[in-house]
């Protein structure tokens, strides 16, 4: 039933698009009608065998509720966007722009903590998260951690995601990225022993699909090994009686520890198509649909292969798979480097958080005297003042919960934090211009202010006279009741480049300052 | 009397939101929602064709799916998946697209205190994202109960767990109506100040409850107009008058 539809459809096409040219193969316009008839049999068993090749990324079809309306809801491929993405190929091109060996953008963000990694290859996009936890080893691996990976394909990536177990694809991708980190040695298990025999650390790895843009291996392998690289496990010391008592320090007192990764396994994956063996590197979802079969190298970036995947599908010659093995090395390299730089910045980051927290624990307690010296409706002028004050320094700055404790009086945090929102809020516009895709909007804006707000927040001196200023306007804004509030307008208006929102209002009446720095103050609501 | 919190702010004050829609590409609508380090990512696919099977099959049905950040799903997301699903429920035209399933999935990036109130604001920015037919807006607030009976909004996760009590409210968002005043009033009262959802942890009085939802209501009138501009914001970047006033 499904050969006869796809052959009306074939026949359909090719008539109503006889007028354009650029859809048809080029051969067939000036064939006679049967060998044209002839020519669509074929096709159209070509149609239906890639078709079926690719049935193992759509999971769900076998199991559930009603079949006709999950049949209903998902997506296929038209007839004519499949013979233009094939007839495309045939002349190196690719739907999106790129050519056939090219490989999409690849952009590595992360989140607060430590251990968890955002990547966006193109439209997919992948998020990893990386906790650990003490277990008891394995009997056969007394002295070594384990690690596990979870994979999660998220409904919200692809309508033909269903919730509940694991598809074959899902699991497919965890089994290639699995095997390329476990069995290449690549994270060193046997760092991870405390106790041998008794206590390790177990490593879960949490790889979750926001979005299916095709090629989902990739990136999430990519967000494993970034969120690995980032991840810090607590540093434990062994004490009590025999030593066998096991006292896990918590951040704070001691510095957590990074794991042993020994080199960095890349995924890379390749499409092959049935016609004239074209193969395309870093295939999209449209390109996944039509393609005939996929092949996975795991390499790293000095030439080990760590794992092939290539399951069933097309047939490839030896001479392409070479081809696609040297492809990988020399793929595997630019990922590296991308994949070692965002660490990098992200290390850097980090390291200068700390410095900050620990220079303004010294600063803090001398304003806190200060405050507690002074008179007391300055007291509360000053302290409404500093909480008003810039909310980059909740964003960027925010310490550990740990460190909270430490830094009662957040005097000069903030104030330096004023410096950091000026810079930030005349830099805006540029650094946000990264449109939809910005997940964490905090690390982009980041890394120059943050040099700023560390040397700004040795002198506060500066921002003291902006604090007077401030304060009377603050004093202000305690006694009058506002009932209109209303947003601030020049806060959109430097914003308007980007989805993301920023958004403090506050009852305060705009002065030349607020023009200044429109987003540095939180939403302040009198008392009732 | 000030209670001193940790962050420097006052009890009143609300964490730094933000909010950005349309960032998922297969997803029908997408938002995600900040409130402080507490992050929430939403996409809405729907309508989709089908209830499920106890639903009923005149009205469109909503199902919610929560994620959480690591671990396996538990009695707790499935009970933060009932309280949206009632909630999204209550603003939705269901009448609208009968034997329908919109799906909404909420992903957690990071929490920190006042989860369920942040996803509930990113389902609705999502919701309104793709386009699903809404009576009104939510938004919803945390208010906490500190031991000596004062009420802090907003707070994070280890304020939560210091408090007394908290309670998640969701209220409708304010009105911005070509009507004259009085047409949509409800009983007299103006439309923002029915109570949507109210999930109470912990010990409280009745008149510190009546205090929480008081300056909930209030926050949340701030909140709609945060929203509201939020969602009016065009999102290509070369529209530089993005918003109506």
């Amino acid at each position: 039933r499904a050969h006869s539809s796809t052959e009306q459809d074939c026949c359909t096409t090719l008539v109503a698009a006889s007028g354009s040219s650029t859809i048809l193969p080029p051969f067939s316009v000036h064939r006679p009608a049967g060998t044209l008839r002839q020519l669509f049999r074929v096709s159209s068993s070509t149609f239906i065998s890639t078709q079926l090749a690719t049935f193992p990324t759509y999971p769900a079809f076998c199991a559930g509720a009603s079949m006709d309306s999950r049949l209903a809801n998902t997506w296929r491929l038209t007839v004519n966007e499949k013979k233009f993405i094939e007839t495309a190929l045939a002349s190196d091109l690719r739907i999106d722009g790129r050519k056939p060996l090219e490989y999409r953008k690849l952009t590595i963000n992360f989140g607060r903590e430590d251990g968890s990694a955002d990547v966006q290859l193109g439209h997919t996009h992948v998020m990893g998260f990386v906790s650990s936890q003490l277990v008891q080893p394995y009997r056969e691996r007394p002295n070594e951690g384990t690690m596990s990976i979870f994979t999660e394909f998220s409904p919200m990536a692809d309508p033909s995601f269903e919730l509940g177990r694991p598809g074959e694809s899902a699991i497919e991708l965890g089994r290639i990225i699995d095997r390329g980190l476990r069995e290449s040695r690549a994270v060193d298990m046997e760092s991870l022993c405390v106790l041998a025999g008794k206590l390790v650390w177990a490593i879960r790895i949490d790889l979750h699909i926001l979005d299916n843009g095709g090629n989902l291996v990739d990136a999430a392998n990519v967000a494993a090994l970034a969120a690995l690289l980032t991840f810090r496990r607590p540093e434990c010391s062994l004490g009590g009686e025999n030593g066998q008592e096991v006292v896990v320090h918590p951040p704070e007192a001691k510095d957590p520890l990074p794991l042993i990764v020994h080199h960095l396994p890349i995924a890379v994956t390749f499409g092959f198509f049935s016609t004239e063996y074209t193969m395309v590197v870093d295939p999209t979802h449209s390109e996944e649909a039509v393609m005939g079969g996929r092949m996975t190298v795991t390499v790293n970036a000095s030439g080990d292969i760590c794992a092939i995947q290539k399951a069933g599908g097309v047939g490839v010659p030896q001479s392409e798979i070479m081809r696609c093995l040297r492809l990988a090395s020399d793929k595997a390299e630019s990922i590296t480097k991308n994949i070692k730089d965002a660490v990098e910045a992200f290390n850097t980051e980090r390291m200068l958080r700390k410095i900050k927290r620990h220079s303004t624990a010294v600063a803090a307690n001398v304003s806190i005297e200060n405050d507690v010296k002074g008179q007391k409706d300055k007291l509360a002028g000053q302290r409404v003042n500093e909480s008003s004050m810039s909310q980059m320094e909740r964003l960027k700055l925010k310490p550990d919960e740990s460190s909270i404790s430490q830094n009662d009086g957040l005097g000069s945090e903030t104030r330096s934090s004023d410096q950091i929102s000026s810079q930030r809020a005349e830099g805006n516009a540029p650094l946000f211009l990264g449109g939809p895709s910005s997940w964490d909007p905090h690390t982009h804006g980041v890394d120059p202010d943050f040099l700023k707000a560390s040397l700004a927040a040795q002198g506060k001196s500066n921002p003291k006279a902006e604090q007077s200023s401030e304060d009377s306007d603050d004093d202000v804004a305690m006694q009058e009741k506002d009932a209109s509030e209303d947003v601030k307008p020049p806060s959109l208006a430097t914003d308007s480049s980007e989805t993301v929102e920023e958004q403090k209002t506050s009852i305060v009446k705009k002065t030349l300052k607020d023009a200044v720095k429109p987003k540095n103050r939180r939403r302040k609501k009198t008392r009732s | 009397m000030e209670t001193d919190r940790k962050d420097g702010r006052t009890p009143n004050q609300l964490r730094p939101l933000k909010c950005s829609r349309n960032i998922l590409h297969r997803a029908h609508g997408s938002a995600s929602w900040s409130q402080g380090e507490t992050k929430v990512l939403a996409a809405v696919y729907g309508p989709k064709a089908g209830t499920k099977k106890n639903e009923d099959p005149e009205k469109a049905c909503i199902e919610v799916i929560w994620k959480p950040k690591t671990g396996q799903i538990g009695k707790a997301e499935k009970e933060c998946e009932m309280i949206m699903k009632k909630t999204i429920q209550s603003i939705c035209l269901l009448t609208i697209n009968p034997n329908t399933t919109t799906s909404v999935i909420v992903q957690v990036v990071n929490d920190d205190g006042a989860l369920l109130p942040c996803a509930i604001n990113a389902a609705c920015a999502a919701l309104v994202d793709a386009g699903i037919p809404l009576k009104h807006l939510a938004v919803a607030i945390c208010c906490c109960v500190a031991e000596e009976g004062s009420v802090v909004l907003d707070p994070t996760k280890l304020e939560e767990q210091q408090m007394r009590g908290f309670a998640y409210l969701v209220f409708p968002n304010s009105a911005l109506s070509a009507l004259p005043e009085g047409s949509y009033l409800v009983n007299g009262e103006p439309l923002e100040h029915g109570i949507i959802t109210s999930v109470t942890h912990g010990v409280m009085s009745v008149d510190e409850y009546l205090k929480c939802v008081d300056r909930g209501r209030a926050a949340c009138a701030k909140l709609s107009g945060f929203l509201r501009n939020s969602l009016q914001k065009s999102q290509f970047p070369s529209d530089t008058s993005s918003k109506a006033a």
